[in-house]
């Protein structure tokens, strides 16, 4: 299996010995950190916690490839959700004293592997497809009644893909990729003529279209992806566009919920090492920075959200996951690495695993 | 004695010593001089061919003129069955991939339009420029099927000049240009084949030979997965369910195995040609995968609704299935690690 040559190589083989155990250990609730779905070296999938450090605290096993991660301290419980489009999701004690409990998407839906919890940690909120229809829908589950699906709600577009929730506390934002998908066809993408991508502010109360923001008409195939807040409440958001593979057209922007959205300039040569491909969002701690990676060019940006201009490239082969530490952001790989960007102090550290697209700040 | 020294340098010649000596930047000029180029002019001549036989149809209709035209759709399908998965430079630009052939059409889109425009005898529709305009679904092999084979043909067997040939004829025109501009942007000099075999940092595509070695191993892996998930399992019985003749693709011709296969046979002799399986076992276990695919097909019959239903070819086209696995993994991940490709985990095929 490539999983073991390519771990093989980057990782060299005296880490397989040192991975843990399986079995969640007793956890140190204020020891975790970082979580994120892996690969492991003979090739299974799994979420890794870790410590300030990189320690690994506990692996829990998944059944198939996992995607993000969300947390909620008030639930006492983190989720990672299948990669789209998988139908799992698992639900996590980050204090390891209950098992994991798993959730399948109900018939007619898949999970696209993003999630957030209400911020009383009461109810989950999961990006689904309705692919029949060839909708995106907002699953609800109730954290409190071993999590049921309670309802769900529209997304107003095709392909879900990232959803936070606004410092409001009450309106989520939602990046409708705009690529149609169907299980029967694997991740073949269905639509890419017509594609129609948008940002959505949606109430979660009662699931009311707040506003809802497309860039413009001849960027209908610039797929809007991953999200993050900055400490303006502005949502930046990174693409990837299923246009031709020479054109250069920009990728990071910024959405505000009273109706702008704009595309930041990155400069050319920024722009072309990107390769029409970003992966995750992150903000800074304080909402000052946000960072985007793109890990088909093995390049992660930060950018000072009031200047609206990078003011940081780095490399990092197969570079996505992005948290933010210290003043800046921890970035990890697909090849099993992590590593301090733009201000965060830290030594570079090879694990014996291959990381997901995100890293999770706990 | 002489024997055995004959046989070691056979030996000698099959090691993987000889193997590495085909560089990197070796095997990206030969993909594109003795596979890319030579495959998608084929495909322009097919198509070239195709219009006046649906020309000749127009005029003189009758069942041998119909038998003429759809032996050139026939023709013209697999010459792009073998270059359709070259999703890079051209056939990834300007929707020219979706304008040729439509497919997956899931919902039957392309279908309900092409029904829509034959029955208001659309006039936008039997001119280029018109037909350009108009819904991707509508201007390509997929429609152009429906045209020949599909319920009303018959009207092509007694019907001068009628709307529904002169839009079959629009559309072999239409194949005709796309195929005429994928071979321009690959012969030009200073385009997609350049970049690709010549990888430059100052270019925006391909900045090495090892970014260029990935996109052409990359179509193959990715072409494979293609094949298994647009092309096989939405008509196949599988998990239990039954099986969906009706969502094969090209069912109404008779082409879906021939498509499948001309689709497959190129990818083999694209990596062939390539040379890019350098580690000898390897190239044997890819070897063997693509036999056991073609063996596969060789077993299933047409039409598609009667291969489904009979439990000997449903096998086979399991066992194809299962071909198309091991390429993958074969092609995706082991080839790719062989040649020392980024294999990462995040950029695989991104989410």
């Amino acid at each position: 299996m490539w999983q073991r040559r390519a771990f093989l190589k980057s990782a060299g083989a005296g880490f397989v010995a040192s991975l843990l155990p399986r079995q969640t250990m007793a956890l140190e609730g204020s020891e975790l950190v970082f979580a994120s779905a892996v690969q492991t070296a003979s090739g299974s999938y799994g979420a890794v916690l870790m410590g300030e450090r990189g320690n690994v605290i506990a692996m829990i096993d998944l059944p198939d490839r996992g995607h993000d991660i969300t947390l909620s301290r008030q639930a006492g419980r983190g989720v990672v959700f299948a990669r789209q489009p998988g139908t799992f999701a698992v639900v996590f004690d980050p204090q390891g004293r209950e098992a994991p409990k798993t959730l399948t998407s109900i018939e007619g839906r898949h999970f696209f592997g993003h999630g957030v919890f209400s911020p009383d940690g009461t109810l989950l909120y999961a990006t689904e497809s309705d692919f029949e229809a060839a909708k995106g829908v907002v699953g609800i589950y109730d954290a409190g009644n071993d999590y049921q699906r309670i309802g769900e709600f529209p997304t107003y577009g095709i392909g879900p893909h990232e959803m936070l929730l606004m410092p409001d506390g009450r309106t989520l934002v939602i990046a409708n990729g705009g690529i149609e998908t169907h299980p029967d066809y694997g991740r073949a993408e269905l639509n890419l003529d017509t594609m129609d991508p948008s940002i959505v502010f949606i109430d979660r109360v009662d699931g009311r279209l707040i506003g809802q923001l497309r860039l413009e008409a001849g960027l209908h195939q610039l797929s809007i992806r991953h999200m993050a807040i900055d400490q303006a409440s502005r949502v930046w958001f990174g693409c990837q566009y299923k246009g031709a593979p020479g054109d250069s057209v920009q990728l990071v922007g910024f959405a505000t919920q009273d109706g702008a959205i704009k595309l930041l300039e990155l400069p050319p040569d920024t722009l072309g090492d990107l390769q029409n491909y970003v992966g995750s969002v992150a903000a800074s701690a304080d909402g000052a920075t946000i960072a985007v990676s793109s890990p088909q060019g093995d390049l992660l940006v930060a950018i000072d959200a009031a200047a609206q201009r990078p003011v940081l490239v780095a490399t990092l082969r197969n570079g996505c996951g992005l948290a933010p530490y210290g003043t800046g952001f921890v970035a990890s790989s697909g090849e099993g690495e992590l590593i301090g960007l733009a201000g965060a102090q830290r030594a570079q550290q090879q694990f014996p695993f291959l990381f997901d697209n995100h890293l999770l700040r706990v | 004695m002489r024997l055995s020294l004959a046989l070691m340098v056979l030996l000698a010649c099959l090691s993987p010593a000889w193997a590495q000596t085909i560089t990197p930047t070796e095997m990206l000029r030969s993909s594109v001089t003795n596979f890319i180029r030579p495959q998608v002019k084929a495909f322009a001549r097919e198509a070239r061919a195709l219009e006046p036989a649906m020309a000749t149809l127009c005029a003189s209709p009758g069942a041998d003129t119909l038998g003429a035209a759809q032996a050139a759709f026939a023709a013209t399908s697999v010459a792009y069955g073998r270059i359709e998965f070259l999703r890079i430079g051209p056939l990834a630009e300007n929707n020219r991939a979706e304008r040729l052939l439509f497919w997956p059409d899931r919902r039957g889109i392309g279908l309900r339009q092409v029904q829509q425009l034959l029955g208001d005898e659309d006039a936008g529709a039997i001119t280029l420029a018109g037909l350009q305009g108009k819904s991707v679904a509508v201007q390509g092999l997929g429609a152009l099927e429906f045209v020949l084979f599909g319920t009303g043909s018959e009207a092509l067997l007694d019907t001068t000049d009628g709307f529904r040939c002169r839009y079959g004829q629009t559309i072999a025109q239409n194949l005709a240009q796309i195929a005429d501009e994928i071979v321009l942007a690959w012969a030009d000099p200073a385009g997609v084949a350049e970049h690709l075999m010549r990888p430059d940092p100052a270019y925006p595509d391909y900045r090495s030979t090892t970014e260029s070695l990935e996109a052409v191993v990359g179509l193959v892996a990715h072409g494979i997965e293609a094949v298994r998930d647009t092309r096989l399992n939405p008509f196949i019985a599988r998990n239990g369910d039954t099986a969906n003749p009706r969502q094969a693709m090209f069912w109404r011709s008779h082409q879906t195995v021939a498509m499948l296969e001309a689709n497959l046979k190129a990818m083999q002799t694209l990596l062939a040609l390539g040379g890019m399986a350098t580690d000898p076992d390897l190239a044997d276990e890819i070897d063997a995968a693509f036999s056991r695919a073609f063996a596969a097909l060789a077993g299933v019959s047409a039409p598609v609704e009667v291969a489904v239903a009979d439990p000997v070819q449903a096998a086979a086209l399991n066992d194809l299935v299962v071909a198309t696995q091991d390429l993958q993994r074969l092609i995706g991940e082991e080839l790719s690690a062989t040649l020392g490709l980024s294999v990462g985990f995040s950029s695989l095929d991104g989410d």
